[in-house]
């Protein structure tokens, strides 16, 4: 540690050049992930809050809720462990507003997860034309009491509340009635619901016509959210590699300069580990410094960020991306250090 | 008391067309209290003996005992401990560590060998003797290459070893500084009971030497001290 931080005192420049690199990926490490997680988030929040652990779905529904319809006899009987839940997407109209995409989820007030639906102002629904809507409208200006209308429905419902977490890929839900869920599906008779969702991880039906899914799978089939996510740990994964290479590389040549120094170390006895920890303490204190300084501005980002913008800032998450980022500049160093253990005090002495 | 002794040593490089015999059949022996100076014309061997009675490099034959040990007995981390704890180099490439002022040079000395070594008076003394007291909080940078070497002197003499090894120490010094030199090196062998071995080309430091060598093609003879 001694002969790093020494170093990094005296080669101000150089050393801030490398603690630059680090900040500019840390932060893009940083943002990249935090935008990850809130589009994750933002595909899987209502799911997520449902707090469901196995689904129901028809057979032929391709495990999307939308395409599912269930009868009463392939729901089967209901325990208070189980719920109906009926999806369709819609498209609110509203007097002074942009139309704007949603899904309806119709829910039966009795059942856990109308009852789990955490409000944030308003109340339940209580009537078939109310629904409790995603809290994320409010920034485009819809408030308690405003009416609009659904698809071609010319019933006007009324916002009677507002929740967080209820967003259905990238998409405001909007909590209603199962009954209106019917309606707007145009169900006269047959099916009663969408799927059912269970809280009991070992719920396993065996109703013909049905299959039964756990949240996560559904969440992977999710349009889009898969490949999404296969798209940002790749580019994570890869500006961590970037980030060790560029660590190996610097490193690598301050540790080309230094061998004449080091071999004349050696050769009065100091011990190859020295040096190398020497080299290791260099490559952590570069790094932690970058790190410091890239989630201080990814604060800041998070600050003045604009609500609208999908980021997520969750701190256990940064802080195991940052370790991992830490892990690789020691996995960079140990380049260096092959070649610092390979030195040859010999090479240092005279010429005969 | 012999510090440490030689026998028998021989050095090949290379094989085949590319086999050089480098030394043959070196016997010496370098006591405490003793100035010895080894000289001779480049590529002579010299150096290669110095890094074969440092430890550096073993000998394709023969051995060289260190405090009643042979090296050959010793392993590689032992040999570090031994040319830490008992042998300085004072080496003609002296590379100071850029990055460390010349006090910072031999705290590092601390850090991996905390005790033992020369008091603050001490070191004062030598970094008096050497004119380079007045240097601690410089770069090596910002020193010139005479005052360099002397720094690298100093660096190796801070761990109080019982043997020095020099290969060249005053290729860069001017006379004053040489003289400098070579008396600090005999008061050394004189006032602290060191064993003090010089190869140098450096016939100026005759003078203060107590028994001289040459190397010639690999084969080392006594001559005898004529001092002017």
């Amino acid at each position: 540690m001694f002969l790093a931080l020494k170093e990094i005192k005296k080669e101000k420049f150089r050393s801030s050049l490398i603690i630059a690199m680090i900040v500019l990926i840390s932060y893009l490490i940083f943002i990249l992930t935090s935008l990850a997680l809130g589009l994750a988030r933002e595909n899987t929040d209502a799911i997520n809050s449902w707090d469901v652990a196995k689904i129901t779905l028809s057979s032929n529904a391709n495990v999307d809720m939308r395409q599912s319809f269930l009868t009463k006899k392939q729901a089967g009987t209901l325990t208070k462990n189980e719920a109906y839940l009926g999806e369709t997407p819609v498209v609110a109209e509203a007097k002074g507003h942009k139309q704007q995409s949603a899904f309806f989820v119709g829910l039966k007030n009795s059942q856990f997860i109308a009852k789990n639906i955490k409000l944030e102002s308003g109340h339940r629904v209580r009537h078939s034309h109310e629904v409790v809507v995603d809290d994320s409208l409010k920034l485009k200006g819809y408030q308690l009491g405003d009416k609009f209308k659904l698809n071609d429905d010319q019933t006007k419902f009324t916002i009677v509340g507002f929740t967080k977490r209820a967003k259905l890929n990238v998409t405001p839900v909007l909590y209603g009635q199962l009954g209106t869920w019917r309606s707007l599906r145009g169900i006269k008779m047959g099916p009663v619901t969408s799927v059912v969702a269970s809280e009991n991880r070992q719920y396993q039906p065996h109703q013909s016509g049905t299959k039964t899914y756990t949240r996560q799978q559904i969440i992977n089939k999710l349009p889009g959210y898969q490949a999404q996510i296969l798209t940002f740990v790749l580019m994570i994964g890869f500006l961590m590699i970037i980030s060790m290479i560029i660590i190996a590389v610097f490193l690598y040549i301050l540790t080309m300069q230094k061998l004449p120094n080091y071999a004349v170390l050696r050769a009065q006895g100091i011990p190859s580990r020295v040096l190398v920890s020497a080299t290791i303490s260099q490559s952590i204190l570069l790094v932690a410094s970058g790190l410091i300084i890239g989630t201080l501005l990814t604060a800041v980002t998070g600050l003045v960020i604009p609500a609208q913008v999908p980021m997520a800032f969750d701190v256990p998450l940064l802080a195991a991306v940052g370790l991992g980022i830490l892990i690789m500049a020691l996995i960079g160093s140990l380049i260096p250090v092959k070649t610092v253990l390979s030195v040859d005090p010999v090479s240092v002495i005279g010429g005969e | 008391m012999s510090a440490f002794s030689v026998e028998n040593v021989n050095q090949i490089f290379g094989s085949g067309t590319a086999r050089v015999h480098v030394l043959h059949d070196i016997n010496f022996e370098a006591e405490s209290g003793t100035l010895s100076l080894i000289m001779g014309p480049s590529g002579s061997g010299k150096t290669t003996f110095l890094t074969i009675v440092g430890g550096l490099l073993t000998p394709t034959s023969g051995t060289v005992t260190v405090n009643g040990i042979d090296y050959n007995q010793r392993s590689k981390k032992q040999r570090d401990a031994l040319r830490l704890d008992a042998i300085g180099f004072v080496l003609q490439a002296y590379h100071l560590l850029p990055y460390l002022t010349v006090a910072d040079q031999f705290t590092l000395v601390d850090k991996v060998k905390p005790k033992n070594n020369l008091s603050k008076e001490e070191l004062n003394a030598v970094l008096e003797k050497l004119g380079i007291k007045n240097l601690l909080h410089k770069y090596p940078s910002e020193l010139s290459s005479g005052q360099q070497q002397r720094v690298a002197i100093a660096r190796a003499l801070y761990p109080d070893p019982a043997i020095i090894l020099a290969d060249e120490p005053t290729a860069a010094l001017d006379g004053p500084r040489v003289k400098v030199v070579g008396s600090l090196l005999k008061s050394l062998a004189i006032d602290h009971h060191k064993a003090v071995v010089v190869v140098t080309h450096d016939s100026r430091l005759i003078e203060f030497t107590d028994h001289l060598y040459e190397m010639r093609d690999g084969v080392l003879t006594k001559q005898p001290i004529t001092k002017e």
